[in-house]
């Protein structure tokens, strides 16, 4: 079977128009391609991060606020600077790029410019025809991220095709075993997000993101986030757009499609994680794809430290609480958008459920959009201390 | 019930009311006596003029004698022509200073200086010069132009300002505190910044004497920017709250200064209906003012000072859209909000469409700006700004802003059309038909943001948003069908398409270059100053504070990205909505 084309689609900083992406990613999608939609106002950097850790096969950039000679080539440059020239660069900007400057761009390295009155379908067929070839693999030596980015293609594709790969890094660790969590694997401590699509797990993660960065200038991130797809179908993998402090060299981020796997997780996750969690990374955080009542994304992988069940206080009759079995087994339970009416019910429901499970399970409100919120704060210190109480207990052992 | 739906039920009471006095009217003999002797009244009063061609003509069209009741009764409170007519015409003609030009010219280019120049060649046979400013991308996200990536969006499709001593280029050589003189700036997410930078500017050059003089409009609608535009740079919640602060340090100290423009624009332009246009801009005017009146500012002091931005385009509601919005917001601001005459005046700034100009022969853009304009005349509008013919490929060339103004010029003096009798086109039956029609549409609009929890609940629900977005679907998506017939792309193509020979606005390097090394020389003289000023900026921010004050004085030794950083720190960043 093919695999599904990866790009990575952004609009240039200073750059709100975003009608036209949104249009051409849904009709790349229908196509079978998996779209990683950055959003708006990206800067070039983490345009050019987000590709090589994404692993895309090319950057669609659509620009309509001026500047984009400029831009696109600061974009085929730094990619050329990191070693990443095998990602190709494509664009519009309707009227505003003229043949002129699209010859220009052509020359600076930019693979194609559509103008206005392409149709959406001549823009999927170049797609289709120029960037699914497999990647030529170039022998010299890659930056560490496009390696760990590689590899973590690799698997997702390797699974793909019905191959499971042993990949090195794992040798290389070779006394950590994979899928028992009682030994560490590597030193990161790896994190669990999930729960209801709507929730509000992206925004929660990457509140927690600029605590991490801040609290220490030295830790580095890597999150793994899930997007649901079908089998051989395209997938609007759309995480990174509203994120707005995962974007940085600290962190690694990676967008997966489910590809037909149900609940929440894709078949590689397993394989994925573990790489990521011998990466020399502080902490791992992973996000399921919105879940409904049955999923139980954590369950039988057990390399997750830490399991965060994201809730919408709109979940229902308290009857549907008793449904939710994430509720037994998540370590943490958050209660987000407390600031709406039925945060307060929600609370002391939830409370009343957990405490018929007598786990030592901690219950927490947040407002994830408000910045500096306190509730993130205590969910953030929550996090810091099991890491303390965990490695204490590492060391016990040892 | 929330004010929008106070709106609703005002507006649905008054109607009423309207249609009582009618019956009322026509059976109390005494009553309807008393209308005609107005009519008569008001009929001897109106001045009359002569067209070249020596034809009287009245100034104000009366209606004809047996509908005269209803038109009475309809202007109620709100003087004496009728509501849907025009919100501050100066019809008389004889005594008072002559109206305005209505013209109203966007403009920003380059750097300061080169906007400066364009402003020069704009207004220099004008008696008004009325200035719309225009930024380009790094400032619109209050970033600098020696930040990462944008160096090749200094000055394109707008001008480049930094800092204050680029405020200071933009405008010299105007007099800022004249009545002649009114500026116009069209930012949002950065306002507060930017609008302290101007008055600072003004005051370099004239005293602090000139504060309370200076005439114009910022456009700071943070609703707009949230639905439709996507330039916001702070949680919206402090956008708001840096914008209630700009507003009360206004109208306090600015009387004369309009401190937001409420637009629709940017929803039309993102693809909104028309009707989704008027409902979501009122909505978000009504909330704005529910907003400006829970700080403590009397609804008195900031009504006069909002003002409305729409845009018009060739769909048939626009033969009525900003007329029915004329008569919601007069009616709510009225019996919703307390308001007094001048709070209910609708001022209304229009911009023809620029979605509807397309590039394939783009020279038909003429025609359609040229009937955007009829359009947006027959509904009164207090201003307005015709797009030039080249704007889907670049910033307006000078040859292409001179035929688009000469346009505005053609309708209004050359022709009779609107010279003689200013509301010579208002009340046709199919004209009260759309009237009729684009209200109740709005109103059941109103009903929905109402149930959802109001503006805020629903922008923050992305309500606006998506009805935008599919709207803009279904608009393509009739092009592509055909449905929707547009000249020159899907009908009567001519086949060919051969790139326009059009002189671009670009942005040499070398300025772009220029901007960036006088930011490093301001922020170098500036430092030590610049970071005491941020300080004391964070502090009085984080005690919650008005902050405009202190904004005042930070742009004096700030750049505006080094403002915008210090007050994300605090409020954080806005999160997008995609």
């Amino acid at each position: 079977m093919t695999l599904p084309i990866r790009i990575l689609t952004a609009v240039p900083i200073c750059d709100g128009h975003d009608s036209a992406i949104n249009t051409i990613n849904l009709e790349f999608i229908r196509h079978g391609i998996e779209v990683i939609y950055l959003g708006y106002h990206r800067s070039v950097g983490d345009i050019v991060r987000a590709a090589i850790q994404e692993d895309v096969r090319a950057i669609g950039i659509s620009s309509y606020n001026g500047g984009h000679i400029e831009f696109f080539a600061e974009v085929v440059d730094l990619l050329r600077k990191r070693g990443a020239s095998d990602i190709k660069v494509f664009g519009g900007g309707g009227g505003t790029i003229t043949h002129d400057d699209a010859a220009t761009m052509r020359r600076k390295g930019v693979d194609q410019i559509f103008f206005a009155g392409t149709s959406l379908a001549e823009m999927t067929d170049y797609v289709r025809k120029n960037y699914g070839m497999p990647r030529k693999t170039q022998s010299r030596t890659k930056s560490w991220d496009i390696e760990l980015a590689w590899k973590l293609t690799e698997i997702e594709d390797g699974l793909a095709k019905g191959k499971r790969l042993t990949f090195n890094a794992q040798r290389s660790t070779s006394k950590k075993t994979i899928g028992n969590r009682q030994s560490a694997i590597g030193n990161a401590k790896v994190i669990g997000f999930t729960g209801p699509g709507g929730a509000g797990k992206t925004t929660l993660i990457d509140e927690l993101v600029l605590r991490f960065l801040k609290q220490n200038p030295r830790r580095r991130i890597a999150i793994l986030s899930h997007d649901p797809s079908v089998v051989g179908e395209g997938a609007l993998l759309g995480d990174r757009a509203t994120m707005i402090n995962s974007q940085n060299d600290r962190v690694f981020m990676r967008s997966m499609a489910t590809r037909g796997q149900a609940g929440g997780l894709s078949p590689a996750t397993h394989d994925c994680l573990a790489l990521l969690a011998q990466s020399n990374f502080d902490y791992v955080i992973i996000e399921t794809v919105g879940t409904g009542q049955e999923a139980l994304p954590f369950q039988k992988n057990g390399i997750v430290d830490l399991t965060v069940l994201v809730m919408n206080p709109d979940y229902g009759s308290r009857l549907q609480l008793q449904k939710i079995v994430m509720l037994d087994l998540a370590d943490i339970v958050v209660v987000n958008k407390s600031d709406l009416q039925r945060a307060r019910t929600a609370h002391s429901e939830i409370e009343q459920r957990l405490e018929q499970n007598r786990r030592d399970q901690r219950l927490i409100d947040t407002v994830a959009k408000r910045h500096r919120d306190s509730g993130v704060d205590r969910l953030f210190e929550l996090i810091c201390r099991d890491e303390r109480s965990r490695r204490g207990k590492a060391r016990n052992k040892s | 019930m929330s004010k929008l739906g106070q709106v609703v039920e005002a507006v649905e009471k008054y109607n009423q009311f309207v249609l009582a006095q009618v019956k009322r009217a026509r059976s109390d003999e005494k009553f309807g006596r008393e209308l005609i002797n107005r009519w008569n009244d008001t009929k001897a009063k109106t001045p009359v003029t002569h067209t070249p061609t020596g034809l009287p003509l009245p100034r104000l069209a009366l209606p004809e004698m047996y509908l005269e009741p209803v038109r009475k009764i309809e202007t109620g409170n709100y003087g004496k022509k009728t509501l849907a007519d025009g919100a501050k015409q100066k019809a008389d003609g004889n005594g008072a200073r002559p109206p305005e030009e209505p013209t109203r010219l966007f403009s920003g280019l380059m750097l300061a200086e080169d906007t400066n120049e364009r402003f020069h060649y704009l207004t220099q046979h004008q008696r008004t010069h009325r200035l719309s400013t225009a930024f380009d991308g790094p400032t619109l996200y209050g970033i600098d132009s020696d930040a990462d990536g944008v160096f090749g969006k200094i000055g394109e499709g707008g001008v480049a300002i930094d800092t204050i001593e680029d405020m200071v280029r933009l405008y010299d050589g105007f007099d800022l505190g004249s009545p002649n003189f009114s500026a116009s700036m069209t930012i949002s997410g950065p306002a507060p910044i930017i609008m302290a930078m101007y008055i600072a500017a003004a005051k370099r050059h004239f005293g602090s004497k000139v504060v309370p003089k200076l005439r114009g409009t910022i456009q700071a609608d943070i609703f707009k920017e949230v639905q439709a535009q996507n330039e916001t740079i702070f949680p919206i919640e402090a956008s708001l709250r840096f914008l209630t602060d700009m507003v009360e340090f206004t109208t306090r100290e600015m009387p004369r200064w309009y401190p937001i423009s409420i637009s629709g624009y940017h929803i039309g332009e993102a693809g909104s209906t028309p009707v989704q246009q008027a409902a979501y801009t009122l909505s978000n005017g009504f909330a704005y003012a529910e907003m400006f009146a829970a700080r403590g500012i009397p609804v008195d002091q900031f009504g006069p000072r909002l003002s409305f931005f729409l845009d018009c385009g060739l769909d048939a509601e626009y033969i009525a859209l900003a007329r029915v919005s004329r008569r919601i917001w007069a009616i709510g601001m009225r019996d919703a909000y307390g308001a007094g005459p001048r709070g209910q005046l609708f001022k209304l700034h229009t911009q023809t469409s620029g979605r509807s100009l397309i590039a394939a022969e783009f020279k038909n853009n003429l025609t359609r700006t040229a009937a955007e304009l009829m359009l947006a005349y027959m509904n009164a509008t207090n201003s307005c700004h015709s797009n030039s013919a080249d704007e889907p490929f670049t910033t307006p060339s000078e040859e292409w802003i001179r035929l688009a103004a000469h346009g505005q010029a053609i309708l209004l003096e050359e022709s009779g059309i609107f010279k003689h009798t200013m509301n010579m086109l208002s009340g046709s039956p199919g004209m009260k038909a759309v009237e009729c029609a684009v209200e109740a549409a709005i109103l059941d609009e109103f009903r929905e943001i109402e149930r959802l929890g109001g503006v805020l609940a629903a922008v923050e629900d992305r309500f606006q948003r998506s009805q935008i977005q599919n709207a803009a679907h279904r608009y393509e998506q009739q092009i592509y069908d055909g449905t929707r017939p547009i000249i020159g792309l899907n009908k009567y193509r001519n086949g060919e398409d051969v790139a326009p020979e059009i002189k671009l606005a670009r942005t040499p390097r070398k300025k772009q270059q220029l901007q960036v090394d006088r930011l490093a020389k301001f922020k170098k003289k500036n430092a030590e100053k610049a970071t005491r000023a941020l300080d004391k900026l964070a502090a009085i921010v984080e005690r919650g504070e008005n902050c405009f004050a202190a904004l005042l004085e930070a742009v004096e030794v700030c750049s505006l990205g080094q403002i915008t950083g210090c007050l994300q720190e605090v409020v954080g960043r806005f999160r997008p909505m995609v």
